[in-house]
């Protein structure tokens, strides 16, 4: 067994009781080795970036990495140079916001809600495989007058460096409005996110990454309120029936696709609990209900859309 | 993609049940007390891109389909 694996397998029972989640991630997902000594280098770099800036507007969704971003942004820059903006839409998860003003309240970071309306954006509607660049410009149009109403002096968000190596058409919007992304910029990773996180106890740090709900529906099929709804209602009663780690209810029509992480998915197999998962699937209107028997793939239906190799 | 020719190779496997096809997902269907131990699931997840697949998932089923897939049959 090399080290990287040793450092993994220890780290992972020692967080054990705290975030059965994250045991899941370590153990499943090949994440590279951690060097700590290296991530808190990089947060050091970020802590000094942050401050070279006169002020900055955050795109906060409440996930990992803009979470961990706007703790450290109040914490380097104070929290009068720094407003987090939750954009709320149909396609934003409930819970996500939830986490977001939780973390926002616990973190003292000043946060304002904004909604925005890619839902009237009939490019959007339609779900081309560049479905995120129609989103993201209305998200960035918004943000971008906001700043400029607030006097504030750079946009920045919570991509960071592996993102920069996924198919991410959301990320030309984000050039088109200047917005800057430090933890990308600085080379920092999901996992050194997710570390640094813990480090900082802040609450994301074992959650699983959760994109928005429209990422659940394949491409070409049209997005719809209701699609939207069936998706929310489906994980949660998923999660409310014990289902933890990587999860994704992907829309296929009258038929819901379930993706779990790898070691969810051998007890979920099992005949009687399959028929409680159809059970809870079904409470949100899909009439067929299947478990991917590959698990949880991110960007899955980037695959099935043939825009990425399986 | 052939939803005909996974079905045989399942067949010919010993897994019995049905596919359908939707693009390149393949919808497996087997009897709803059917045990899909880690070997079976590792084998279905191999066969499916032989068969042009790039996704394969397992219907969830209960009785009453199983007696009316029996009754179609």
């Amino acid at each position: 067994m090399c080290g990287c694996t040793r450092e993994v397998t220890r780290r992972a029972h020692f967080h054990l009781r705290e975030a059965p989640d994250y045991v899941s991630f370590m153990m499943q997902a090949s994440i590279p080795h951690i060097d700590p000594a290296q991530a808190r280098a990089k947060e050091a770099q970020l802590v000094q970036w942050l401050r070279a800036q006169p002020s900055v507007l955050l795109g906060f969704s409440g996930g990992v990495d803009s979470a961990y971003l706007g703790c450290v942004a109040v914490d380097a820059m104070g929290p009068e140079r720094v407003l987090a903006v939750i954009g709320r839409s149909p396609s934003y998860p409930a819970e996500q916001w939830a986490t977001a003003r939780n973390v926002a309240e616990r973190f003292g970071l000043p946060v304002l809600e904004l909604d925005t309306y890619e839902m009237s954006d009939p490019n959007y509607l339609a779900n081309p495989t560049n479905r995120c660049f129609f989103c993201k410009t209305e998200l960035w149009t918004r943000l971008d007058a906001l700043a400029q109403e607030r006097g504030i002096a750079v946009i920045i968000d919570g991509t960071n460096a592996d993102d920069r190596s996924d198919y991410r058409p959301g990320a030309q919007a984000a050039r088109e409005h200047g917005v800057r992304s430090p933890l990308a910029e600085l080379g920092i990773t999901k996992a050194e996110i997710r570390e640094l996180s813990r480090e900082r106890g802040i609450p994301t740090w074992a959650q699983p990454s959760s994109p928005c709900l429209s990422s659940r529906i394949p491409y070409g099929t049209a997005i719809t309120s209701e699609r939207l709804r069936q998706v929310e209602i489906a994980e949660r009663a998923l999660r409310e029936l014990g289902v933890v780690g990587d999860l994704r209810v992907r829309h296929h029509g009258d038929l819901a696709r379930i993706e779990l992480s790898r070691d969810e998915l051998s007890a979920w197999l099992i005949p009687a609990h399959r028929a409680r998962i159809r059970e809870a699937v079904r409470t949100a209107g899909f009439a067929r209900v299947a478990i991917d028997l590959r698990g949880f793939r991110s960007g899955s239906l980037n695959v099935l859309g043939g825009v990425r190799p399986a | 993609m052939s939803a005909a020719t996974l079905e045989r190779a399942l067949g010919e496997s010993g897994v019995g049940g049905t596919v359908e096809a939707r693009g390149p997902l393949a919808i497996l269907t087997l009897p709803h007390d059917h045990v899909i131990d880690e070997t079976l699931r590792a084998t279905l997840v191999a066969l499916a891109p032989a068969h042009g697949f790039t996704h394969i998932a397992l219907e969830i089923t209960d009785d009453a389909d199983d007696r009316a897939a029996l009754h179609r049959h």
